[in-house]
């Protein structure tokens, strides 16, 4: 294995604070949630998995006793629950078994039989502009993903899977930045003193201070 | 390509600005190298931050020397390697074809896309001969692009897609799998970026000469500029495809082009996409208006 140090990006002389914060940082970035849907998941699961697993050798290495348990739990660490983990189920309540199948295709990325399987289906439903929004969104269509994900959210209201879907996409402020860069919007406008402003008032992020105005 | 890919200059080092300012001015050469003087006039921001993604291995130190463009000091450059090389190529392809494009599309202004197709006409043969995947790609995604536009598709994604993909083939000679992954996702959402915030810029022109815009189609607009509701959609989908940008290009070791990349990702194309929608991104002389104050100066 590399050194788990150097996967954290921390020296061996690092505190277990320090570790925890780098260990955390590197969590937040390669979340589950940050790769909902993207065709890049497997990629961001992987470096999940590297990181876990330094993060575990050096708790081990310091402790001097082996770690019990696995999975995505870290003592101290971050919690991985990802906001999207039941949604898959949700079909059953359907029980059409043409929506599974769609469903089962999307996930092995056959959009093409998706589509067309959704297309031979009569009744346009909330699950049914659902699938075609997530069908949409796995081949970049962002703005017709959006436009099939409210129709869903406004035929079937209570669907917390299709909230929680739209709300991704709308939400901009959810992605990952890194250490010191806003959570902006291209709505902010084109002037950093704007989207100063704007990064203040729209995202709540107090860490906006007088320097940033230094640009200005 | 059209300029609008850059970086915030409020978010490097020197050395980082010395070595985007490098890159650039290789290019530049590497493009005078291999295709004449007058494929140098098509360089732009786009390129260079193309070539930086291609970039294989660390940045060397850059070396300096005096240059045409800019009498007065040397230059900081990188001499030719392989990833300027195939940026170089990449570039006059699409310009080429950007031009092909301009020229069969029935609005005015044709004059400096004929005289830019005459000065790449040499040079496109090459390039396509040096590349034939990549000039497939764009010929094939241009195309479609065209059809769409004829047929006045209503949508954004759709030719929104064509251009992403054509951008995207610019990732297929990458030799890294995982690289080659990566870059295709950052390319396609570069891509899809890039043309929708052109049909931004374009609008009020477009909306006057009568010539197909997908946003006035999409929205239906009945004014050259765009309604509250149509800005917000177009917001949440600009701000997406860059989000979807930053998620991929986490997954690879860009080595001492990071904060390069991170700068154009994380906030030059915030900058950018802000001024076009605000109407300011041409304001003080071309396309210095968004980053005025954070800009890299070359």
């Amino acid at each position: 294995m590399t050194d788990p140090y150097e996967i954290l990006n921390v020296p061996s002389t690092a505190t277990d604070e320090e570790v925890k914060k780098a260990y955390r940082d590197l969590a937040r970035k390669y979340h589950p949630d940050n790769y909902h849907d993207n065709p890049l998941a497997d990629l961001a699961q992987e470096k999940m998995k590297e990181i876990n697993a330094a993060y575990d050798a050096i708790q081990k290495e310091r402790s001097g006793r082996a770690r019990s348990g696995g999975g995505y739990a870290r003592s101290g660490g971050y919690q991985y629950q990802s906001q999207y983990q039941g949604g898959y189920q949700s079909q059953a309540r359907e029980g059409a078994a043409v929506f599974q199948q769609v469903r089962m295709a999307i996930n092995r990325n056959d959009l093409g039989l998706a589509e067309q399987l959704l297309r031979q289906t009569g009744e346009h439903g909330g699950e049914w502009n659902f699938l075609m929004g997530m069908i949409c969104y796995r081949r970049g269509w962002i703005d017709e993903a959006r436009r099939y994900y409210q129709t869903a959210c406004q035929l079937d209201p209570g669907n917390v899977e299709y909230r929680q879907t739209l709300n991704f996409v709308e939400n901009s402020a959810g992605g990952y930045r890194p250490e010191g860069y806003e959570t902006w919007s291209t709505g902010c406008g084109g002037s950093l003193c704007g989207r100063m402003a704007c990064a203040y008032l729209a995202c709540n992020m107090c860490t906006c201070g007088s320097m940033r105005f230094f640009y200005c | 390509m059209f300029g609008y890919v850059r970086p915030s200059e409020a978010r490097l080092s020197e050395a980082d600005k010395e070595r985007f300012a490098a890159a650039y001015c290789g290019l530049c050469r590497t493009l005078g190298e291999r295709y004449g003087l007058a494929s140098r006039f098509i360089l732009n921001y786009d390129f260079a931050f193309l070539a930086i993604l291609l970039w294989e291995g660390e940045a060397p130190e850059p070396l300096h020397r005096g240059c045409i463009a800019h009498p007065a000091g040397k230059r900081p450059y990188f001499p030719g390697n392989a990833a300027l090389e195939l940026a170089a190529d990449y570039s006059v392809i699409l310009a080429r074809w950007q031009a092909a494009d301009a020229l069969a599309d029935p609005g005015g202004g044709k004059a400096k896309y004929r005289l830019l197709a005459a000065a790449l006409k040499g040079g496109y043969r090459q390039a396509a001969a040096r590349r034939p995947a990549f000039d497939g790609k764009v010929r094939e995604q241009l195309t479609r692009l065209r059809a769409l536009e004829e047929g006045g598709c209503a949508t954004l994604d759709e030719p929104a897609d064509a251009f992403a993909r054509l951008l995207a083939g610019a990732a297929l000679e990458a030799r890294d799998p995982v690289k080659r992954r990566v870059l295709e996702q950052l390319l396609y959402h570069l891509g899809r970026w890039i043309y929708l915030v052109d049909a931004a810029d374009d609008l009020p022109e477009d909306f006057a000469s009568g010539s197909y815009n997908p946003l006035l189609r999409r929205f239906g607009l009945e004014e050259g500029k765009l309604t509250g509701e149509a800005r917000e959609s177009l917001v949440v989908s600009l701000d997406h495809s860059i989000r979807l940008m930053g998620a991929a290009l986490e997954l690879w070791d860009f080595g001492a082009w990071s904060a390069v990349v991170r700068s154009v990702v994380y906030e030059g194309l915030f900058l950018v996409g802000g001024a076009v929608l605000e109407g300011t991104f041409h304001d003080g002389g071309g396309a210095k208006g968004p980053c005025r104050g954070n800009k890299v100066q070359l």
